[in-house]
């Protein structure tokens, strides 16, 4: 008896809280990719600044790579009725189903920094193809057009690592002394891509020119794989994303250059465009390409 | 010739010797660059840290447990020395002893947990995993921790007469784990209480306070091999050491310590790590696809413990 009158008042709890107002201020959800990458932690920094100034709630939650999880994460957020979306896909496909949802659901999304196939109210990153090919540029240069490059790649199968590497090959494809000696994955991590390094001292000595490393984290494993085997003067290496790590390098003359993406400013247009899709405003732009620094000493 | 054939008959790391052989020729009959002394100790280097994490956790496995949180430890530790040694605010020394406390301390939580609650460490320590990792993120603000102190910097990246650091900690830390397990009551009582826990309760071992023990060495290594990584990438990293646990565990095994507990051995281990670190090297060395290298890597690591067991079966019909 007393069993059902526990379960019948909790039923009219839920329900009240279901049917309770919204309050005036504006909630925004955000999925983040991996709040462990640096990167990424910038963008969600900057996204919360700009959410402090302009009185927007934010719930940042962290997908932890995984593109179902996201999807959830999604789903919750049009549960829990958000003003708007910002997504910051897993994968190209995978975590396509969070924005098909959000939109179904009437609910404004906009990705940031990297892409998924359903395409989102609005877009905010960088070409990534693009770092990559400013990357390679850079190294054709200092080769001056000719000489033997490897390429350590991010995880294997994920968007950005596929547009990286289709940036850098489309480089390499232009200068035909350009010769790619190898190319494998460090998983984006520094300890495995020190490893890989040091195995390619092993394999191609000094036969290495110059190395492009998908991301700032893996170039300062291959720098220091290569300060090691005091190979890093006749080494040129050059990553992609300008973390304070990689920037600090760059000064020290260790790693030479990196193509920063601006995390600052990907998050607060981000947040400045889902603003504006709550507030019904027309966008002038739905997709807002943020433009690469070169970063050298 | 009586002596090699007693060797790969007598011992139970015979198997594996015989598999890493065969790796070893495989890839040097396919690059030159393979068998060189440089690439010898790019290999021991590389596989030190696994190496420490694997010596470790075969006590847990002998005694009949598992330490899922290695590779959580390895995090939580690398980011305390490095938070210890930043701006060179404590001494090295201090920043290495107050780390091994610390993987000690760990490594003792998973044991009571282990001991009091009767839950399966499996479960213990996929929950502590889950934990440590969070920890880390908590102590390093989910960010690296660089500007460390130079001598750290030091026992990961430098030479001793000639032999890199990280090599010397794994050849300590191979012979102390060999003589803690084969000439210690202490190693007895671990295989002892893999081995049959009953019987050796009944026998007057003090079955719990071994199995702390197990978990307090785990957690020590851990710290170790967190303390190397850290000094070896220069920076403390929240997520270093993802999947560890898997490369130690699978070594161990490959190295022939059962998973049912009892028996096992720490050369074993090592040969089982070098197993592991051979091939992660050799198919760079080689240029094998990032595809396939994973692909390869797997059906090897099965094909070595099928071989192994083959190999064991025979040995008993001798």
């Amino acid at each position: 008896m007393k069993l059902k009158y526990v379960v019948f008042v909790s039923m009219l709890m839920l329900g009240f809280s279901c049917n309770e107002k919204k309050s005036d201020k504006i909630i925004i959800g955000v999925s983040m990719l991996s709040m462990q990458n640096e990167f990424i932690q910038q963008v969600a920094d900057a996204l919360e600044k700009s959410a402090a100034t302009s009185q927007v709630e934010l719930i940042i939650v962290d997908a932890e790579r995984s593109s179902l999880k996201q999807v959830e994460q999604v789903e919750s957020f049009i549960s829990q009725q958000v003003d708007a979306i910002i997504l910051n896909p897993c994968e190209f496909e995978a975590s396509s189903p969070a924005v098909d949802k959000a939109k179904k659901a009437g609910i404004p999304i906009v990705n940031v920094n990297s892409s998924t196939k359903s395409k989102p109210d609005a877009f905010v990153g960088s070409d990534d193809a693009e770092s990559a090919n400013m990357a390679m540029e850079l190294i054709a240069k200092k080769l001056g057009g000719k000489g033997n490059v490897l390429m350590i790649q991010g995880y294997m199968g994920q968007a950005a690592q596929l547009d990286r590497e289709r940036g850098a090959k489309i480089v390499l494809a232009k200068y035909t002394g350009m010769k790619l000696l190898a190319s494998q994955t460090g998983e984006w991590d520094r300890a495995k891509s020190m490893a890989l390094m040091e195995n390619w001292i092993q394999s191609y000595g000094d036969q290495i020119q110059a190395v492009f490393a998908q991301n700032d984290e893996m170039g300062l494993g291959a720098v220091q794989a290569l300060m090691d085997a005091n190979k890093k003067q006749s080494v040129y290496v050059v990553s992609v994303d300008g973390i304070k790590d990689a920037k600090k390098s760059v000064t020290q003359g260790n790693l030479d250059a990196t193509i920063i993406q601006n995390a600052g400013q990907q998050g607060s247009e981000a947040l400045r465009l889902a603003l504006e899709l709550v507030q019904k405003k027309p966008l002038k732009e739905s997709n807002k390409l943020i433009p690469f620094e070169i970063f050298v000493k | 010739m009586k002596e090699i054939k007693a060797f790969f008959t007598k011992t139970p790391t015979g198997g594996i010797f015989l598999a890493l052989i065969l790796v070893c020729a495989l890839f040097s009959s396919m690059t030159s660059r393979f068998l060189t002394p440089t690439n010898i100790s790019v290999i021991l280097n590389q596989v030190s840290v696994n190496a420490i994490l694997a010596f470790g956790v075969t006590f847990v496995i002998i005694a009949g447990g598992i330490d899922l949180s290695l590779g959580s430890l390895v995090a939580v530790c690398g980011v305390v020395v490095a938070l210890l040694s930043q701006n060179n605010e404590y001494s090295l020394w201090l920043a290495i002893i107050g780390t091994l406390i610390a993987g000690i301390a760990l490594g003792a939580l998973n044991g009571i947990i282990v001991v009091l609650t009767k839950v399966p460490p499996f479960i213990v320590t996929l929950g502590t995993m889950t934990i440590g990792r969070g920890v880390a993120l908590i102590l390093s603000k989910g960010r690296p921790i660089s500007d460390l102190n130079e001598s750290l910097n030091f026992l990961g990246n430098g030479d001793l007469l000639g032999i890199p650091i990280p090599i010397l900690f794994l050849v300590l830390s191979y012979a102390t784990c060999h003589i803690l397990l084969t000439k210690t009551i202490f190693g007895r009582y671990v295989k002892a209480i893999g081995g049959n826990e009953m019987a050796s309760y009944v026998a007057g071992v003090r079955v719990n306070r071994i199995k702390l023990y197990v978990y307090m060495i785990s957690g020590l290594f851990a710290a170790l091999a967190g303390i190397l990584l850290t000094a070896r990438i220069n920076t403390g990293q929240p997520n270093a050491g993802l999947g560890f646990e898997l490369d130690a565990i699978a070594a161990v095994i490959i190295g022939g310590t059962s998973t049912r507990g009892g028996k096992g051995t720490i050369t074993g281990t090592l040969l089982g790590v070098l197993f592991i670190g051979v091939i992660n090297n050799g198919l760079d060395l080689i240029n094998v696809s990032a595809y396939w290298q994973q692909v390869i890597m797997g059906g090897i690591i099965i094909l070595a413990v099928v071989l192994d067991g083959l190999y064991q079966k025979l040995k008993m019909n001798i």
